[in-house]
């Protein structure tokens, strides 16, 4: 028994400590503990005078993480002893422990020598491995993270221990998941419909508030978010509801921006159109353009749609991009000085003064989102809605019910399409400019990532995706050049816990109470 | 004022080929009104085969198909939907992720009309059927006696309820007539007796014309008005339950040849049988 704790512990060890060495080695380490650091001390730490404690404390963290992965490996009925659970924190800690110290000694010795690790590494620069090594004083370097890995692992089997004890394991965890059940949000929504009525317009009012109080950089983010989340919604009534794959939604999307660039700017046309009717011009033709790609698909099964719009969309950007288009789109240099509404003085009225441009375009783009989500919703719970994820479930059982397969496909397809259009139009003239590098195959992945990160055919998923997928990004700037890898990581650990998606689709409840049999008969008449 | 036609479907002749097999050859077939037809004959016999060619999947390669007098071969699945005639599956085919109720609605899809523009701005049309559709929803799930299950996911429904489901949604476009693939498959006798009495609500109650499929003797020879015995894609006899209890080439089909003895021991049986009543 102790043999077979023994070699399990050590390979958990193992990857405690290739896991420190790995994160020590890109630099994540002393990213991290700057970071800890601002969040508690409040200050600005400089990169090269990080208090030790921080980096102590990250190296815990991940022992901590890993021990308790470990205890919490056996069933629930096999649980470890104190005895063994001490035996194995141990080894952990001490394997993980000799493996980051291994490092220590071997930057440490470059370091006393003179030589510069960044020949093979980077990242590390001589001021962080001085910062990580007490200024080379590298025994106390080591025993330092030595404790911090015992430490660590102690932690989590006291932790661990305690909540054996209380015979309540990991209570915070099953606490949370039945959070929802405990406060009955759904029942207290059943029975008093107002309720939810009541905290969805205190949310929509919250929302329109918002533009008013946060800073002109959380303003950019939010409109990218937004506008993401409508190019979401639209790809969601595609791919999450009819089931028709899509990989080349920027196409969609590219349309609506040029057309609403090209009647907007003052060259090359200087049409200078409205702002309202060019983004409705922007949406018919996106639309049209979706219609066309659907006509082809419209009687195939199968991802053919899939290819055809991933031709599409090269098409459209090779053809904005090419010479040959040049007089129309401005080729490689795209349209400049794209118009942007005028502030309706209501604005000036109420609050004194005009609001500022880019608050201004917020609102618009709230307003266009609220009237996609409304749209979305009234779409998915009706019965267009419903004939779609028919099709998405079995296609020839859907026909078969009398759903008219063809043109429900073509439809999501236009709709989708239009709404993308939509998207475009704004996004355009947001940046008052547009240009074809701004339409890469990127830019449907990430489309497509917000729709399957949320949660396929779930409206609140799709808008939680589009925060993840753009947001999220912004959120973690702090920790630089790593935060791509942090936010990889991320979106897998979410993908393992939820692999539905954030927030799955919920089917709503329908049922009402039957009628007699005669009404039936009088209804079944033919 | 057009007369009422003397047949819900006639088939006439038809004849599938897949590549060299043939599946079904020369088989006709004329369902009465209000009446209960069974399809029956051993594994392979053509017997799904000729209800995808009625019910629209295959085109067939000969013969006509008539459906109230009205040629109807070769139209999509969605317009014979619309026509009336509803179909199940051998092998379930719910929308498993939908719930029981939308299931329903989705049969309901022929008989709506509200367009996706009425729905954008909730016209009065649309609130109107979306509230007819649901409580017409309702009436079948309680009819076939899934009423509780309404707001479940369609895949968490036990085996023989998903079969009433697929009954309750093929329902929903008010069928003329009703073809159950093999509606009893699978289940137990005290399932079975319950869906034998559903088929027979069915047509008392409701007046559907029902064509099906089933290998459960106990089932058809129960409920049939008349039997079509399929071999091989033939048809080798057309009856009564009593006549096809009795007919040497069926008995051939399901047993083999040399079977004669068989056929005049078991009339003989039930001749005895007649006597001791």
């Amino acid at each position: 028994m102790m043999k077979t704790i023994l070699s399990k512990s050590s390979k958990f060890g193992i990857v405690a400590g290739i896991i420190l060495i790995f994160c020590e080695m890109i630099n994540l380490t002393s990213t991290l503990a700057e970071i800890l650091e601002k969040l508690f001390t409040g200050g600005t730490a400089a990169k090269n005078a990080i208090t030790p404690f921080y980096m102590g404390l990250v190296v815990g963290l991940i022992v901590f993480f890993t021990t308790i992965n470990f205890l919490r490996t056996r069933n629930s009925q096999k649980k470890y002893s104190f005895g063994q659970g001490f035996f194995a924190a141990v080894t952990i800690s001490i394997v993980s422990g000799l493996l980051i110290s291994l490092l220590n000694i071997i930057l440490g010795s470059y370091l006393v020598n003179g030589k510069d690790v960044r020949v093979y590494l980077e990242a590390l620069a001589p001021d962080v491995i001085r910062a990580f090594l007490f200024q080379t004083d590298i025994q106390k370097a080591v025993t330092y993270y030595f404790m911090s890995t015992i430490l660590g692992s102690m932690a989590a089997l006291i932790l661990f221990w305690i909540s054996q004890k209380t015979n309540q394991p990991a209570k915070s965890v099953r606490a949370l998941t039945h959070l929802k059940e405990k406060i009955q949000i759904g029942r207290a929504f059943e029975r008093y419909p107002a309720v939810k009525t009541v905290l969805i317009l205190l949310l929509i009012i919250a929302f329109l508030l918002l533009p008013l109080v946060i800073n002109a950089y959380t303003i950019s983010v939010l409109g990218i978010v937004l506008i993401y989340a409508i190019m979401g919604l639209g790809l969601n009534l595609i791919v999450g509801l009819s089931g028709q794959l899509v990989f080349g939604y920027v196409a969609f999307f590219a349309l609506g921006a040029y057309t609403f660039g090209l009647l907007t700017a003052p060259k090359p046309f200087g049409i200078e159109m409205n702002f309202w009717l060019a983004l409705l011009v922007s949406l018919i033709v996106a639309g049209i353009g979706g219609f066309l790609v659907g006509l082809p698909i419209m009687n195939l099964r199968g991802d053919y749609l899939a290819i055809v719009t991933l031709g599409f969309a090269e098409i459209v950007r090779i053809l904005i991009n090419s010479n040959l288009m040049a007089d129309y789109t401005g080729g490689p240099q795209g349209i400049k000085n794209i118009g942007q509404p005028i502030q309706p003085s209501i604005f000036e009225k109420y609050f004194g003064e005009p609001l500022e441009d880019n608050v201004w375009f917020l609102y618009l783009i709230i307003f266009v989102f609220l009237i996609v989500l409304y749209a979305a919703f009234r779409l998915q719970y009706s019965r267009t809605g419903r004939s779609w994820e028919a099709m998405r479930e079995d296609e020839t059982v859907a026909q078969a019910c009398g759903v008219t397969t063809s043109s429900y496909k073509v439809l999501a397809i236009v709709i989708g399409a239009a709404i993308a259009g939509a998207a475009g139009a704004l996004y355009a003239s947001r940046n008052t400019y547009t240009g074809p590098s701004e339409y890469a195959f990127m830019v449907s992945v990430n489309a497509l990532a917000v729709v399957v990160v949320g949660g396929m055919g779930s409206i609140p998923g799709t808008l939680l995706g589009a925060f993840i997928i753009k947001g999220l990004p912004e959120l973690l700037r702090d920790l630089e050049n790593y935060r791509m890898v942090v936010f990889g990581a991320l979106l897998i650990v979410m993908m393992i816990i939820r692999p539905e998606g954030i927030w799955p689709v919920k089917r709503r409840k329908l049922s009402v109470a039957p009628e007699s049999i005669e009404i039936l008969k009088e209804d079944l008449k033919p | 004022m057009t007369k009422k036609p003397s047949y819900v479907l006639e088939a006439e002749n038809i004849t599938i080929n897949f590549g060299g097999l043939t599946a079904v050859n020369d088989v006709s077939l004329q369902v009465p009104f209000e009446s209960i037809i069974s399809i029956i004959g051993p594994n392979g016999a053509g017997k799904t085969t000729f209800f995808n060619c009625i019910s629209g999947f295959y085109a067939c390669d000969n013969g006509t198909v008539f459906f109230q007098e009205r040629p109807i071969n070769g139209i999509p699945t969605d317009e014979i939907a619309n026509l009336g005639i509803s179909r199940t599956y051998q092998n379930i085919r719910l929308f498993t992720n939908m719930s029981v109720i939308e299931n329903v609605l989705i049969g309901q899809q022929p008989r709506l009309r509200s367009t996706c523009i009425d729905t954008l701005f909730q016209t009065f049309r649309n609130r109107r059927e979306e509230k007819q559709s649901i409580q017409k929803a309702c009436n079948l799930l309680d009819f076939v006696g899934l009423g509780a299950y309404a707001d479940d996911v369609a895949n968490n429904l036990p085996y023989g309820a998903q079969r009433r489901l697929e009954i309750a949604r093929a329902l929903g476009n008010n069928p003329h007539l009703l073809l159950l693939d093999e509606p009893c498959a699978g289940m137990n006798p005290h399932e079975t007796s319950a869906m034998i009495e559903l088929i027979n609500t069915l047509r008392s109650q409701l007046k559907i014309t029902i064509v099906l499929i089933e290998h459960d003797m106990k089932v058809v020879m129960n409920i049939s008005d008349s039997i079509l015995v399929l071999d091989h894609g033939e048809k080798i006899a057309q009856g009564t339950p009593d006549e096809i209890q009795s007919n040497q080439k069926v008995i051939e089909a399901y047993l083999g040849s040399g079977t004669e003895n068989l056929v005049e021991k078991y009339s003989r049986r039930k001749a005895d049988k007649g006597n001791l009543d």
